[in-house]
Parts: C-alpha cells; sequence; structure tokens
C-alpha cells in the first residue's frame, strides 16, 4: 500500500445547492473533507447526504456551487478510479454477473492489474463466494462487494453512503478498523450516516447536515461533546442533608432515583459543598450530555 | 476507448442474456430456413438471397443491444457504469460500438449457418443455389445491416431506459407501424430504420417487391442518419439526466 503525503483539503464543497422540483435538497452547503481524517457525514434521513455525494461524483448536476477534488470536478479527474473510489446507498449489480465478473469489468475500465480484482475480493472477505452470481448474494456481501469496487483502484478518497447498511455486527466492526486504516495511510475517508453512533467512535471530523443546510463541522469533541454546561451526578450517605446544602449553595437539584443530579455546578464544587455539610460522598462524577442529545438538538426542525 | 470497449464486451460476456440470445435467433432462423428451404420452390436468385437475409438475426440483435442498455437502468448498475466512465458521451459510443461488434460477431455465426444449411438442404432438392461470390456479398451486407442494428438497439435502450417499453416498442414499430408504411406509402416506408433502409442495403424487400427499396449506397447514408439522429437525442438525454 502506497503511503500519501498529506495533502491540503482533498475534497472541497463550496455553496453546493441541489433544487429537485420544489424541493431544496441541498442549500449552500459548504464544507472540506482533510487528507488522513475520517469526517462523519451526519444528518436525519432526508437530510440530503446523499444528494451531497452524488453531486461529488458528477451523477447529479448541482442548481449551484461547486463540489471537486483537489480542484477537479469528478468528471475531469485523469483517472477517477484511482482518485475516488464510492459506495453509494443502494449499490447494485447484474444480478447474473459473479463478484469476481463484476470488477474484473470494473478492472478492465478502470485500466487496474487484473491482481486487483482477487487482493480487493479477499480484503472484504468475499474470497470464497467471488465466482458465485450475485443474485444469491446476502445484503451485507453485496455491500462487501461495494465496497470492494471501491477500493479496487487503491483511491486517495473514499466516499461512503451508509456504508454499514446491512452489516451485521463483525461486519460493521470490520468496517471502522478498514475505514481507520484508509484514514492513517493518508487517505480522505467520508462516511455519511443517519445514525451517530454507527460512526462515533471511527470518526475524527463531523459534518452536520439538516434540511439541506450545514448545522455545525468541526472535530467530532468540539461539535457534538463540547459542552458548556456542566452537570454532576453525586451519591452520597445522607442524601437530604447534602440536597438541602446543595439547594442552599443555590442549585437546583433534581432526585434521579438514589442518585442526585445538580446542573450547573461541577463535581469539585458539589464535592465541596458536602464536605461543608459533612456528608459523606459515594459517588461523584461529571454528566456528560450524551452525543446523541447533542446530536438531535443539532438537527432538530428549526422553527422561526 | 480501448479499455471502455474492452470492458463492454466481457459485460456481454459475462451474463447469460447474450448466449441465450444467440442460442435463441440461431435456433429461430434456422428452423424457419429449414422450413423454408424445404417446403416452398426456390426459383431465382432472389428467393434464396430473402432466405438468407437473416432478419430475424437482425431482431435479435436490435433486441439484444436494447436490452442491454436498459438493463443498466433496471438493475441500477447504470450509476456503478458512469462513476467507472463519467465522460457519458464515451460510455454511449462504447456502448454502442460494443452491441455493433457482438451484432457482427452474431450475424456472422448465423449466417454462416444458414448459408451451409441452406445450401446443403436446396442443392439436394436441385433448386437454385448461389454461387460463392454472391454468398460472400449478402454475407458483408449482412454484417453491416447487424452493426447498424446492435447499435440502434443500444440508442434505443438509452431513450426509452425500459426494457419491457423497448422490446415492446421494437415489435410494434417493426411489423405494425413500418409493415402498414410499406402498403401506404411505400415512398416513405423504404427510409424507415428497421426494415426500409436495412431492406435496401441488404436488397431483399420486406414485401417482396424490388421497386420498393433504396439502392445500397442511400439506404447506407439513410441508416447513417437514423443512428446520429438517435445517437443525438440518446446523448442529449443520458447527459442531462441526474442519476439519483
Ligand atoms: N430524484 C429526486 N427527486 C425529488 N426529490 C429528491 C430526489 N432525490 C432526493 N430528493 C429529496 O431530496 C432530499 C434529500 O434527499 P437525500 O437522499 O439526499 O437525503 P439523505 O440525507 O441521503 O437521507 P437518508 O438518510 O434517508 O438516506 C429529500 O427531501 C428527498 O426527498
Ligand atoms: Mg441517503
Amino acid at each position: 500500500m502506497r503511503h500519501h503525503a498529506p495533502a491540503m483539503a482533498t475534497v472541497e464543497i463550496r455553496e453546493l445547492s441541489k433544487r429537485f422540483g420544489k424541493v431544496d435538497a441541498v442549500r449552500h452547503l459548504s464544507f472540506d473533507v482533510q487528507a488522513g481524517r475520517v469526517t462523519g457525514f451526519l444528518g436525519p434521513n432526508g437530510a440530503g447526504k446523499s444528494t451531497t455525494l452524488r453531486a461529488l461524483l458528477g451523477l447529479i448536476r448541482p442548481t449551484a456551487g461547486t463540489a471537486t477534488f483537489d480542484g477537479k470536478r469528478y468528471e475531469e479527474l485523469e483517472h477517477p478510479s484511482a482518485a475516488v473510489g464510492a459506495v453509494l446507498e443502494d449499490a447494485s449489480f447484474h444480478p447474473g454477473r459473479s463478484a469476481r465478473n463484476h470488477l474484473r469489468v470494473l478492472a478492465t475500465t478502470g485500466r487496474h492489474p487484473a491482481s486487483r480484482v482477487d487482493e480487493v475480493l479477499s480484503a472484504v472477505g468475499l474470497g470464497d463466494a467471488a465466482d458465485r452470481r450475485v443474485k444469491g448474494y446476502s445484503m451485507g456481501m453485496k455491500q462487501r462487494l461495494g465496497i470492494a469496487a471501491a477500493l479496487l483502484g487503491d483511491p486517495e478518497v473514499l466516499l461512503l453512503d451508509e456504508p454499514t447498511n446491512g452489516l451485521d455486527p463483525p461486519g460493521i466492526a470490520w468496517m471502522r478498523g478498514m475505514v481507520r486504516e484508509q484514514a492513517a495511510q493518508g487517505r480522505a475517508v467520508l462516511i455519511s450516516s443517519h445514525l451517530l453512533a454507527e460512526v462515533s467512535q471511527s470518526v475524527d471530523d463531523v459534518v452536520v447536515i439538516a434540511n439541506g443546510e450545514l448545522r455545525a463541522q468541526g472535530t467530532l469533541d468540539a461539535v457534538l461533546g463540547g459542552d458548556d454546561a456542566p452537570e454532576t451526578e453525586v451519591s452520597s450517605e445522607d442524601q437530604d442533608t447534602l440536597a438541602a446544602a446543595l439547594t442552599a449553595a443555590g442549585a437546583t437539584v433534581q432526585r434521579d432515583r438514589d442518585k442526585l443530579l445538580v446542573p450547573g455546578m461541577t463535581p469539585a464544587q458539589v464535592g465541596a459543598i458536602a464536605a461543608k455539610a459533612q456528608v459523606t460522598v459515594l459517588g461523584l462524577a461529571p454528566r456528560a450530555r450524551s452525543l446523541e442529545q447533542a446530536f438531535m438538538a443539532l438537527t432538530a426542525e428549526r422553527r422561526s | 476507448m480501448s479499455a471502455l470497449l474492452q470492458a463492454e464486451l466481457l459485460k456481454l460476456r459475462t451474463t447469460r442474456t447474450f448466449a441465450a440470445l444467440i442460442g435463441s435467433a440461431t435456433v429461430v432462423s434456422l428452423l424457419v430456413l429449414v422450413l423454408g428451404t424445404t417446403l416452398s420452390d426456390f426459383e431465382t436468385e432472389e428467393d434464396v438471397r430473402a432466405a438468407f437475409a437473416g432478419d430475424f438475426t437482425g431482431l435479435f440483435i436490435l433486441l439484444l443491444g436494447a436490452m442491454g442498455m436498459a438493463g443498466e437502468w433496471r438493475h441500477k448498475t447504470i450509476t456503478s457504469t458512469i462513476l467507472a466512465a463519467p465522460d457519458r458521451l464515451r460510455l454511449l459510443v462504447a456502448k454502442a460500438v460494443s452491441y455493433a461488434m457482438a451484432g457482427v460477431v452474431v450475424s456472422f455465426v448465423i449466417t454462416a449457418a444458414l448459408m451451409i444449411v441452406g445450401t446443403v438442404i436446396l442443392s439436394s432438392r436441385d433448386q437454385v443455389t448461389l454461387d460463392s461470390a454472391t454468398l460472400l456479398d449478402i454475407m458483408w451486407r449482412n454484417l453491416v445491416v447487424s452493426a447498424y442494428l446492435g447499435a440502434l438497439g443500444v440508442l434505443i435502450g438509452t431513450i426509452v431506459r425500459s426494457q419491457v417499453v423497448a422490446i415492446v416498442g421494437i415489435l410494434i414499430f417493426a411489423f405494425v407501424v413500418e409493415f402498414t408504411l410499406f402498403g401506404l406509402v411505400p415512398d416513405v416506408a423504404k427510409f424507415s430504420p428497421l426494415n426500409g433502409a436495412p431492406g435496401g442495403v441488404i436488397d431483399v424487400s420486406f414485401d417482396g417487391d424490388q421497386t420498393d427499396l433504396l439502392a445500397p449506397g442511400i439506404a447506407a447514408l439513410v441508416m447513417l442518419g437514423w443512428v446520429s439522429t438517435l445517437f443525438a437525442a440518446g446523448a442529449a438525454l443520458l447527459r442531462g439526466r441526474d442519476l439519483t
């Protein structure tokens, strides 16, 4: 495998808009995907993720704006399959053709050595099924074949639209590892999902869209982890006394079964108050707002 | 272009459609020939030419091209095809040329079979047979028409995008529309794309009336006109289309 020199922004989306009839699928969307990093492209159903990826790949014509790889549109790339590998949502194959023959056709078009076919087939774990007709493949096997096709040209950029669809838990774990490995080798990886939990373990950056518009972008922590308002969870030998002390200190205390929730205070502040009230603390921890909650908040309908 | 062309030919060879269509075309063509040469009398060279003209082969090749291209939409492989070859114009040329080449191969095999079987049957019945120069003349005319029909099928498939509509449309056009046209206005019908102009090149008339035919050279030009027109239409549609 070749190692890629870290480049600047590999993929650039600038002011991209796409309108289907009356539907504004994507509106003035701008973001970058960096080489050597995995970027999660997140948004609820119908947010415009697939539309953006298809515009990037020249499959649909943007109403306005540009989507380029190192400044070139996909159609302008000299050797597209060596530059960009893509797995789209409904990866489809001729049912009567075997996986190997499907990849042979793509290798012929892209002028890749025939040996690549076997390499990618075994890389995705389809070596044994390679000569069976795709008609008999399970959804996960088709997904793996789509990934094999994307990897065929050893591309610098990988675009994956909901690639874990149809994969079993080992398949999902394999996918995460594959994505991390590709980024570690210097490739730019953009992976879309409507489920944050599916990608939160494998992405460095996130781009969040909803209703065709950018909602946030940056590192995973900065976008979804950053929580200005602390919240502390505490349990003690005498919850009533502690609750009274905290309330006296100006906190609004909520009871959550045997624990107290103290919004607006850090564990250090809560600990100090407990000490002053001479209550033995059994457990004390910051409560992180879950990533999923932050994601939901970001993508929630905006009412103006 | 050659890589694209190779890939398209590989696609053709790696599904059963191609083999099934060639098989059916061979069987049907031979059946019709054997019945005809066994049962009816062949008194003129024209009769024999008509028997070797390979009408059914042409129809199968046309359907093969149309189904091959419309199948890209049916199986949703068009996305992966265009990702591999983003220049849609070049892709369409490669498709059309590959099916034209397939048409030539199929036509060569079937015409040769028809000529051998037909000549054996006719000579055993002491009917008129053709000399090898005439057979060669028929052969190349068949090959030209088959190449044309292969490409035309691809272009029809590009425009129609549905296998069923393409097949039904082609059959109706060939057997109802053009047939009616030959009955009503033969001067217009001889320019028609499926029977008229190809009949001029093959020099065999749809209804046996030689006066209805264009001269081979003119007919070839008319065929070029049809291919160019459908290519322009297909290319415009293919390039403008959003693949979602
Ligand atoms: N060909 C089309 N014609 C009309 N509207 C379309 C078309 N394709 C997409 N849309 C609309 O554009 C919007 C964005 O769709 P898109 O498929 O990009 O969403 P997505 O983020 O990929 O959603 P999902 O998570 O469900 O895959 C939706 O409102 C959808 O209905
Ligand atoms: Mg989608």
